[in-house]
């Protein structure tokens, strides 16, 4: 942005403004930027979650307000607006007013560093990734104001639910991700698409490959798994079915939201959304290459960048057009995901929930650190790190190596662990005959 | 697997070797039952025996398919090609109605007073009207049938009481909306038709808005209803109507039914001056009927004072 808003004032307009001034309209261009479309990202989204599902049970979904049902949204913010803002009477009320903002506001934040297309990320952050996600956390304490703030023994006890689920799947999460910075070598998130490049592995393991933008790391096993934990995790962590105990739409009345009528609710409710676009976004960062397809990295070659100063104008529009279809279109198709998996299963029962998370995710995330350890050791390590029978090998041969190792590695582990744990789990399901006798019999 | 406890039986039902699959095929199972669903629902749902496409119905563009049976309202009939309602105000669904939204008053004769086999006026208050359909099963002339509509919110409360020229349908909307059940009921519906109508002097008894029917069913007819001699009134013995016991009832009832002139069997009827007044007043029922009063008052004077 910086390299853009530079061109233009400085050569075509010829305005000499020091780089300070430069920096500051830029950031403020991409700042009211994300504040017009991350709501009205939000907005597609639920439009999108309601015909989607909608279609999953045999209806037809909001088809009514304007062509297809698009102005669907606008009236639900209509109706949110208009709506009247109760407070209960016994409620701490600046902690009311301030919850939601407290769970948007981080949201908003992880906007930052999210990269949309080559060279358009809000901000460059070396350690993007920790970012995103450790500002994602803050969010937590918005939800337990919400529950303490709303004097309401049933909103408390949703708000600490829905509190131990998003901490305790934040871990799997972030494990997840750690494998795969341990693949890349890189916690920043640009750095990690630019590794993406290439055909159907990452071409920063083998240099020459023709750059299609197809190296994505979910191709590897490590990224395979990696992906599928972290996915699951997403959804705990966005409260989506089958994770949506705090919200539960046809048990609870709303959890920690019980008590916010009108906009408020309307806030959580988007930030409730924005977190799910931005997990989506993330994996599609993350695994699939972000904006990586073919024909971007080639434009991009071609336009201004730190890269290439004196590149052309119009292959930046062209290359972030691209990049920015590449990119909503992989999100979009993860989102489906989520709500393919919502229209399937039912919830799970809080227990069975932190269960889930605890003993199953976080053992296979383990598991699969080990196998991104293995992977670095067969592609990149060699004699000075004390791996001698790789000297020699081609990149190919070391690849290929790499890819049974961990392959067998993550399968093996999961087999192993899905039985142990679906086992653990059938035998918490059924009652002895004795218990059952001594529960039901009355004196 | 059953086990007896002290309440009872409690039944587990083994779900197959779930262990020893793949963890997590089941889920993908399921995934794959809700993407065929998916797929499925692009095409719309035309019959309840199948399980993909959609269901909804677009209304209301989309009108619900509603069987012949449907019963939401009532409605009366009447016969395009003669132009007669088949309601004959026999009171019959007045009676039978739960809730009491049937009001009728029916047609008398202008010259005689007699009843005929037809309606002044039919009040239904649909507001009340719970659509049960007895009225229906039992009217003997079929009438008043149940009808199709449902779309009838409104805020105008007192536009819910219809009344006669509201409620009257053709018979073809009928046979439109329920055609087997009218084909049924049609020819004994018809049949008493045409004895009613038989009965039903000049327009009586032809629905309101069949304006040009009845001014040519006007026109057919005859310019001057001789109005006939209130014969009803005179012919009868005065005594013997008030003193049925002693006398012969048969008698009287021949002598009601008599034509004029005829069956003056008994001494009032010789006293009784011939009620000559009535074809010097042609047209005027009115002064035929006042001059028939006076008539049977000078006769029981007469009578009376023979009497004493």
């Amino acid at each position: 942005m910086y390299d853009i808003v530079d061109a233009l004032l400085n050569r075509t307009f010829g305005l000499g403004w020091p780089g300070w001034s430069v920096a500051l309209i830029g950031h403020l261009f991409v700042a009211s930027l994300l504040f017009v479309v991350a709501p009205f990202q939000m907005l597609f989204f639920t439009y999108y979650e309601r015909r989607a599902i909608a279609r999953m049970q045999d209806r037809v979904g909001p088809n009514r307000v304007g062509p297809e049902g698009i102005w669907q949204p606008l009236a639900d913010g209509v109706k949110l607006f208009t709506k009247e803002d109760i407070v209960p009477d016994v409620a701490d009320k600046w902690v009311h007013l301030i919850a939601p903002c407290v769970v948007v506001a981080p949201t908003m934040f992880m906007f930052a560093v999210l990269p949309w297309g080559p060279g358009m990320v809000p901000v460059n952050l070396s350690v993007g990734l920790l970012f995103f996600f450790a500002i994602a956390s803050v969010t937590t304490v918005g939800l337990m104001m919400a529950g303490w703030a709303s004097n309401n023994k049933f909103a408390l006890l949703g708000a600490m639910r829905a509190v131990a689920q998003m901490v305790s799947y934040e871990i799997p999460a972030v494990l997840s991700l750690l494998a795969i910075v341990m693949l890349t070598g890189t916690l920043s998130v640009v750095e990690l698409i630019a590794y993406q490049g290439g055909l159907f592995i990452a071409s920063a393991d083998m240099p020459g490959l023709p750059d299609l933008g197809l190296g994505w790391i979910v191709f590897t096993p490590v990224g395979l798994l990696a992906f599928l934990v972290f996915f699951v995790a997403a959804l705990a962590e966005g409260e989506r079915t089958p994770f949506d105990i705090p919200e539960a739409d046809s048990e609870i009345v709303a959890g920690y939201m019980t008590e916010y009528s009108g906009m408020k609710f309307g806030l959580f409710y988007l930030a409730q959304y924005l977190l799910n676009f931005l997990l989506c976004a993330m994996a599609a960062v993350v695994f699939f290459g972000g904006w990586q397809g073919p024909g971007v990295g080639w434009l991009y070659a071609q336009a201004i960048s730190p890269a290439n100063p004196d590149g052309s104008g119009v292959f930046n529009v062209l290359a972030g057009v691209l990049g920015v279809f590449y990119m909503l279109a992989k999100t979009y198709g993860l989102f489906f995901v989520m709500i393919w998996v919502r229209g399937s299963f039912p919830r799970l029962r809080v227990d069975q929930l932190m269960d889930f998370g605890w003993k199953f995710l976080i053992p296979l995330t383990l598991v699969n650190v080990l196998s991104a350890a293995l992977w670095v050791a067969l592609t990149r390590w060699g004699p000075e790190q004390g791996i001698t029978f790789t000297a020699g090998w081609s990149p190919l041969l070391r690849w290929g190596a790499a890819f049974v190792a961990t392959g067998a590695v993550n399968i093996g582990a999961y087999l192993a662990l899905g039985r142990v744990y679906a086992t653990a789990q059938a035998g918490r399901g059924r009652v002895d005959v004795d218990e059952l006798e001594l529960v039901t019999t009355t004196r | 697997m059953t086990m007896q406890i002290q309440r009872g039986k409690v039944v587990t039902v083994e779900r197959g070797a779930r262990g020893q699959r793949v963890p997590g095929a089941g889920l993908l199972a399921s995934m794959a039952v809700v993407w065929k669903h998916w797929q499925g629902s692009f095409r719309k749902n035309d019959s309840f025996e199948k399980i993909h496409g959609t269901f909804t119905m677009e209304y209301p563009e989309e009108r619900p398919r509603l069987p012949e049976a449907f019963r939401n309202m009532p409605i009366l009939l009447y016969d395009e090609a003669s132009g007669h309602e088949l309601c004959t105000s026999c009171f019959q669904c007045q009676r039978i109605c739960p809730p009491q939204v049937i009001h009728m008053s029916q047609a008398k004769d202008p010259v005689t007073g007699k009843a005929l086999p037809a309606l002044t006026e039919f009040v239904i208050e649909y507001d009340a009207c719970m659509s049960c359909g007895l009225c229906a099963e039992i009217c003997p002339f079929d009438a008043i049938k149940m009808d199709h509509a449902f779309e009838l919110a409104t805020s105008d409360h007192a536009g819910l009481t219809l009344h006669r020229e509201q409620l009257n349908r053709p018979i073809s909307y009928y046979e439109g909306i329920a055609p087997t059940m009218w084909a049924e009921v049609k020819d004994s519906a018809f049949k008493k038709l045409q004895g009613n109508i038989k009965r039903r002097p000049d327009v009586i008894g032809m629905a309101p808005n069949l304006a040009e029917k009845i001014a040519a069913r006007r026109r057919e007819l005859p310019p001057a209803e001789v109005v006939p001699a209130p014969s009803v009134s005179v012919a009868p013995p005065e005594a013997a109507k008030d003193d049925w016991s002693a006398k012969d009832v048969t008698g009287v009832w021949s002598a009601k039914d008599a034509k004029p002139g005829e069956g003056r069997e008994s001494s009032a009827a010789a006293e009784a001056p011939p009620v000559a007044g009535a074809p010097a007043a042609p047209l005027d029922d009115k002064a035929a009927r006042l001059a028939a009063i006076k008539a049977k008052n000078a006769a029981k004077k007469a009578a009376e004072a023979q009497g004493e």
